[in-house]
């Protein structure tokens, strides 16, 4: 794909520690899901993604984020991108990220906004779908 | 400055290097410009668009940008397009292997095929195309600049020119050539007309046509047009050397001007002048036969007519000449009406000069063709008064009284067998009672009016020699009348009873049926009128006036005067229908033979004007003129014309009868050819367009 | 016969004399055209209702020796009229009336001219006539029976 230099900004690393902080934490024993509310952001490297409620589901043995589904409100951002969507999934395993209802995702001075925004956080690329409505700036170079 | 664009898509891939893949219905919009794609690849850091075709770029301006491909700047205004057709104002279709835009003005075409007609799936092979390995639209200028341009005619090659250069579709004034015309004429021969059209600024235009034939005539023709804060002129003129006149420069300058100056009064003038009397109708410039060059000043307000003018003739008839005809006339006429207060109804003053002169001084009538004293000069003063009014009587009757004197003044110049000068005064009545009554039925609304006047002037009078006064007509404009004389120099006199009745049916289905029957008897026939077959004698004949008008622009016109036996002394019809398809214009004039007015033979003449759409791009027309006391046309013309969104094409062929001392019977022949679509001219695609075939679709 | 005198009482003449203010005119033609006009409805600047007129003229030879001398002109004449209701400026009807006159030209030039002055004036009185009976013959569309249906 040669040299990913400005837009590495979707290109992350999904191994590193993830950190969680929300007002309440209500944990499901049963189905091992943890469920986040109020102002939760999750911070993973420069990644931050900040939603309503969060739900998290646990790997069953080692403990590892299997999934987060993020809802109420979503806000994305990674060094210079940034979106926002009404909810986001994001299985640190695949790094694949997954924003969908109305979505809008800054790039430097381009905006796109669509439906469904699919993030492969390993390669740095993203789709967005929908009937996708894209600002560009025109004449800048 | 930072111009955004917008994108629409199913779907965006945002890739590293701030690179956006669009795909699936992908539309751009940018400063008016509108692209729709199949997918466009945007790079981010070098503003480059990779399209994906079958793409279609639409300005503002309704241009209109296809192509399979094309590598552009984000902000449109460069790139590259390929296999596309540039479309301008609808009309002018343009298909090239590439199309380079430059800077957001220059499109450059490459290997391109330029038309306007309308392409189709049945036969690819448009009326006319012009192939160019090279063409460049300037937008700013709006000009189309061809190289190595070949024009086709149905496929086979007309023309090759290395350059050529065309207003584009939407360049109302566009400096340049207009399309050519093909003439042939007995006296000419064949040759063609190529106008070229200058537009100088906003407010002023040249067109100057030279026009070459094979009897070695050449001629420059030219029209200047300039418009003014409070008015325009407009110029038209040529110059010719032929072999009907060899050695001669022939000229025509034929001026005309209109200017509002202040206080409402208008200044009109027109001016025209000719070489030698048969060069108007050898190069059908104008069927006048007599030059009435005018000037004239004129102001009309509410009750107040002003005009002050001078004509100045030069007749072309060869029954004429300029020594013994009137070549200057001065009017001065100053109209003023008033409502007296006390006495009601209404007055009104005329104050009038009239002076024409004859270059002879010969007071005697000379050796020319015409009996009249060769060098009389008149002049005349006139001051006129009159008043009226009308009172509505008991059961509707309507009286109308009207009382007024005429007094004038006049000099009567190198005329021995009249002293001058000669002044008179003539006070004149009428009364007049009008009965009209309506009634309505079922399918029309009626309305009659039974009309009687009766008018009195003294018997006898001093006479003006009668020089405007010749030519009497009687009709329902002056059937209830002073007098059936054009003008003041004649009065007419004694006592009469002018008598008709006018009846108008309205027909519910929006007809409307009008007919006028009136005569004049005088209680003494005072000789008058001798020699005027429908007014001499105690009594007039009877003027019978028929109207019909149908919706749908149906109107038929006949006013006919005969006498009691019904022997006609003259009758005109006028027939004009518009339908949709069909144009007619006709009138027929029957004319008793009448001296007096140098009418030596009866007048028999049909003329006909006609034009038939009889398919959807065609259009036949046939002009007559058939004279039944000669017993053959004295002229006519048959013309055809193909007309559609790209080409009109019109072939007429006329011939004229003439034969007299300066004129030649001949035959014309026209063809012109002009391409619709170029310069603002005639909105191609209000023509009806030739559609392609339905099969299939 | 059943026919009525259009001026007895309540009859189409009280719908159109006095009941309009012609337009002014604004030259030779429109001069004799309103005054005629005026002749046969008269003048009331405080009339209810405008009459506005556009006049075309348009003259063809109609009859041509063999030597191309024109003998005889004739002169057609459109009048476009407009009744309008002055305060609501409403177009109440509006029409188009036309007809011919003709005048010879195988006499002097100044005869011709004369003919061709007079023939115009002819015109004007044949048309604002014709008008006129019209407007009688229409007064339902604008005269007082329209006001008092609506007045009502």
């Amino acid at each position: 794909q040669g040299a990913q230099v400005a837009f590495g900004g979707l290109k992350h690393d999904s191994s590193l520690p993830v950190e969680i902080a929300a007002d309440q934490l209500k944990i499901d024993q049963n189905t091992g899901l943890a469920t986040f509310t109020g102002n939760v952001l999750i911070g993973q490297g420069t990644l931050r993604l900040g939603a309503g409620s969060v739900v998290v589901e646990y790997t069953t043995q080692g403990g590892d984020v299997q999934n987060m589904r993020a809802s109420g409100g979503v806000t994305f951002s990674n060094g210079a991108e940034a979106a926002e969507a009404q909810s986001a999934v994001y299985a640190p395993g695949s790094g694949q990220m997954v924003l969908s209802g109305e979505v809008v995702l800054t790039q430097g001075n381009n905006a796109l906004a669509g439906e469904r925004l699919v993030i492969n956080l390993s390669d740095g690329t993203g789709t967005m779908e929908g009937r996708v409505r894209t600002i560009f700036q025109t004449g800048n170079n | 400055a930072q111009q955004s664009a917008t994108l629409i898509a199913d779907q965006v891939q945002v890739a590293p290097g701030e690179v956006l893949i669009a795909s699936g219905h992908v539309e751009m919009l940018h400063d008016g410009i509108r692209v729709k794609a199949t997918s466009v690849r945007y790079d981010g850091q070098t503003g480059d668009l990779q399209i994906i075709g079958p793409l279609t770029i639409v300005s503002e301006d309704g241009t209109i940008l296809t192509a399979q491909a094309a590598d552009l700047s984000s902000d449109f205004k460069n790139g590259v397009l390929r296999s596309a057709r540039l479309v301008l104002d609808e009309r002018l279709q343009m298909a090239a292997a590439e199309i380079h835009r430059v800077d957001g003005r220059y499109t450059q075409l490459y290997k391109t095929v330029a038309s306007t007609c309308e392409v189709c799936a049945s036969n690819p092979v448009p009326l006319w195309r012009i192939r160019a390995t090279r063409i460049i639209h300037d937008e700013e200028e709006r000009q189309l600049y061809f190289e190595n341009a070949r024009f086709e005619l149905g496929g086979v090659p007309i023309i090759w020119l290395p350059r050529l250069r065309l207003p584009d579709p939407t360049l109302e004034r566009a400096a340049g050539f207009l399309s050519p015309e093909i003439r042939s004429t007995d006296a000419l021969g064949f040759g063609i007309k190529l106008p070229y059209f200058i537009p100088i600024g906003d407010h002023k235009d040249l067109t100057l046509t030279p026009y070459v034939s094979t009897d070695n005539s050449r001629t420059l023709e030219a029209r200047y047009r300039q418009a003014f804060a409070s008015g325009d002129i407009e110029i038209n003129a040529a110059a010719s050397s032929d072999d009907i006149r060899p050695g001669d420069l022939r000229t025509y300058l034929f001026a005309e001007g209109y200017f509002n100056i202040q206080r409402d009064y208008t200044l009109t003038f027109d001016i025209e002048t000719v070489s030698d009397t048969g060069y108007l109708l050898d190069y059908d410039y104008s069927d006048k036969d007599r030059l009435d060059s005018e000037i004239a000043i004129t102001r009309t307000k509410r009750d107040e007519h002003a005009y002050a003018g001078v004509v100045a003739y030069r007749s072309l008839r060869s029954s004429e000449s300029n020594e013994t005809a009137p070549t200057v006339v001065a009017d001065l006429v100053w109209d003023k009406r008033f409502r007296p207060r006390l006495l009601g109804g209404n007055g009104g003053i005329r104050l009038a000069a009239h002076s024409h002169y004859r270059r002879s001084n010969f007071a005697y009538d000379g050796t020319d063709d015409d009996s009249i004293v060769d060098g009389r000069d008149i002049t005349r003063y006139e001051a006129q008064a009159f008043w009226r009014r009308d009172w509505i009587m008991a059961g509707g009757l309507v009286l109308d009284l009207e009382g007024r004197i005429d007094l004038d003044y006049s000099r009567i110049d190198q005329d021995a067998d009249y002293d001058t000068p000669v002044s008179r005064a003539t006070p004149q009545a009428a009364v007049t009672l009008s009965y009209p009554l309506s009634k309505t039925t079922r399918r029309a609304n009626h309305v009659i009016t039974p009309i009687a006047q009766l008018v009195w002037a003294e018997d006898t009078g001093t006479d003006l020699p009668n020089d405007e006064s010749t030519l009497i007509e009687l009709d329902e404009g002056n059937l209830f009348s002073f007098s059936r004389y054009a003008s003041n120099d004649q009065i007419e006199r004694g006592l009469r009873a002018n008598l008709g009745v006018q009846w108008t049916r309205f027909g519910n289905d929006g007809s409307e049926t009008g007919l006028t029957l009136g005569r004049i008897i005088r209680s003494e026939d005072l000789g008058q009128f001798a020699g005027y077959p429908g007014l001499e004698g105690e009594s007039s004949d009877w003027l019978a006036a028929l109207r019909y008008e149908a919706p749908g622009n149906f109107s038929l016109i006949n006013r006919a005067l005969f006498d009691d036996s019904f022997e006609l002394s003259m009758n005109e019809l006028r027939l004009d229908w518009e339908a949709e398809r069909l144009d007619i214009g006709a009138s027929y004039i029957w004319m008793e033979a009448s001296p007096l007015e140098n009418l030596d033979t009866d007048v028999s003449e049909l003329t006909l004007d006609s034009a038939w759409q009889f398919k959807d791009n065609w259009t036949a027309s046939l002009d007559m003129r058939y004279d039944f006391v000669a017993d053959r046309a004295a002229s006519a013309e048959l013309g055809l014309a193909y007309a559609n969104e790209c080409i009109e094409i019109d072939v007429s062929v006329s011939r004229r009868f003439t034969s007299s001392t300066s004129v030649e019977p001949t035959t014309d022949f026209g063809l012109s050819v002009s391409l619709v679509g170029f310069g603002g001219g005639a909105d191609g695609n209000s023509r009806k367009r030739s559609h392609c075939a339905q099969a299939g679709g | 016969c059943g026919f009525t005198p259009v001026h007895a009482p309540g009859g189409a003449g009280e719908a159109v004399r006095g009941q309009f203010l012609v337009a002014p005119p604004r030259d030779r033609e429109q001069f004799s055209f309103s005054n005629r006009v005026e002749d046969k409805i008269g003048r009331n600047e405080a009339a209810p209702l405008a009459l506005a007129y556009r006049i075309a003229t348009r003259a063809d030879s109609v009859a041509i020796t063999a030597d191309q001398e024109i003998q005889r002109y004739n002169l057609e004449g459109f009048v476009e009229y407009e009744v309008i209701d002055r305060a609501s400026e409403e177009v109440l009807s509006s029409g188009t009336v036309r007809n011919f006159t003709s005048y010879s030209a195988t006499g002097t030039t100044v005869a011709t001219l004369a003919a061709e002055r007079d023939a115009y004036g002819r015109l004007m009185v044949i048309l604002a006539d014709q008008l006129v009976t019209r407007l009688y013959a229409s007064a339902g569309s604008f005269g007082v029976e329209r006001a008092e249906g609506e007045g009502a």
